[in-house]
């Protein structure tokens, strides 16, 4: 094993732990606690077995192992970031539909209760005569 | 001018939804001539950091205030969404950086009134446009283009603030995105709804401020990429 398959396996098995732990904290749901442990798992066994990579990316028709490593990597990352901005989209959604919510039972309770007819009445008295 | 004159009764019926942001500077003004129209103006401050909310607070019937900035496409469903709880059985939108000429409210609104069509849309390029830098003019006319290969839509001006809605089409509108590409996802929910619409001749007047505080021409792409997300995520 040399010095970077050791680096590798070391980081790997310290993301997988924490994956778990994740898990075990109820932080992460089991679909993506195994998606991610299997992709740290992926990752480890082509650190650790470079050849048997080429292989398999022989019989996808890529020339080299490392050639398939880097594919896959650029098409994760690519999915990642747009289930990333997928996900953002959804919270300024869900923040927008709480901004909304805020704004209308506050102007409700304003108009409804006379508040604001009040607060003019008390502003116009704050006003120096002419 | 006579035949564009609506009755007192059906204009306190109306609500103007007026979306803000930092507009201190006019919405006074624009929120004074709106009154005269005797619609209950309803002003949604975009959490603007500047007076606009005490200033609209002053002079428009309603305002409602988003504590954080979640842009226009976001305010304008928060003042139909407020307009409808309280009994509207028109509601017009206007925009708050005095662009817009309040006598072509009445203008909009008679078509609904009279059970024409559920929604008006305001254009530009059948009425007037004062002022228009031929920048803007080439992005509104691609816009329309861009509409009309999208939601198979033909108008003249797909991206003009002042519209009007009868109680029937507001209801079934509900605005999900929050920028200014809002206008589009507009004409798409109008379409797939199968609301009745028309166009009326509306004047615009542009002016150096308006200008500056005013979309960029760039801002094009971001609307059709939002547009386009917006469609794919759904």
């Amino acid at each position: 094993m040399n010095n970077f398959q050791v680096v590798a396996i070391i980081g790997l098995t310290v993301l997988s732990g924490a994956t778990v732990v994740a898990h075990l904290r109820r932080w992460m749901r089991r679909g993506p606690c195994v998606f991610w442990c299997g992709l740290w798992i992926a990752a480890g066994a082509a650190c650790l077995w470079p050849n048997k990579m080429s292989s398999v990316a022989h019989l996808l028709g890529i020339g080299r192992g490392a050639d398939l490593v880097s594919y896959c990597g650029i098409v994760a990352m690519l999915v990642g970031f747009w289930m990333v901005y997928i996900r953002l989209l959804r919270l300024r959604r869900e923040v927008t539909l709480t901004v909304r919510r805020l704004a209308i039972l506050e102007a409700q309770r304003v108009y409804e209760s006379g508040e604001h007819s009040e607060d003019d009445r008390l502003e116009s008295k704050d006003e120096p005569m002419s | 001018m006579n035949e564009t004159v609506l009755s007192s009764e059906l204009m306190q019926q109306t609500f103007i939804v007026v979306p803000a942001y930092n507009e201190n500077d006019c919405i006074e003004g624009v929120i004074r001539e709106l009154r005269l129209t005797r619609a209950n103006v309803v002003v949604v401050d975009d959490g603007s950091t500047d007076e606009t909310y005490d200033t609209a607070r002053r002079e428009a019937t309603f305002v409602l205030r988003h504590v954080v900035n979640r842009g226009q496409g976001a305010a304008l469903q928060t003042g139909i969404e407020f307009s409808l709880s309280q009994g509207a059985r028109f509601i017009v939108t206007f925009d708050a950086d005095g662009q817009h000429q309040v006598e072509d409210v009445p203008r909009l609104l008679q078509p609904i009134v009279r059970g024409e069509c559920d929604v008006c849309l305001g254009s530009r390029f059948l009425g007037e446009s004062i002022g228009m830098p031929w920048v803007r003019k080439m992005t509104l006319r691609l816009g329309v283009l861009f509409t009309r290969i999208s939601s198979g839509v033909k108008l003249t001006d797909a991206h003009n603030g002042l519209r009007a809605f009868s109680q029937r089409a507001a209801r079934q509108i509900c605005i999900t995105l929050d920028g200014m590409a809002h206008a589009s996802e507009l004409i798409d929910i109008i379409s797939h709804a199968g609301l009745i619409y028309q166009e009326v001749p509306v004047s615009i007047r542009y002016t150096k401020r308006s200008l500056t505080k005013g979309q960029s021409p760039w801002n094009a792409f971001r609307i059709v990429f939002d547009y386009l997300l917006s469609r794919t995520s759904k």
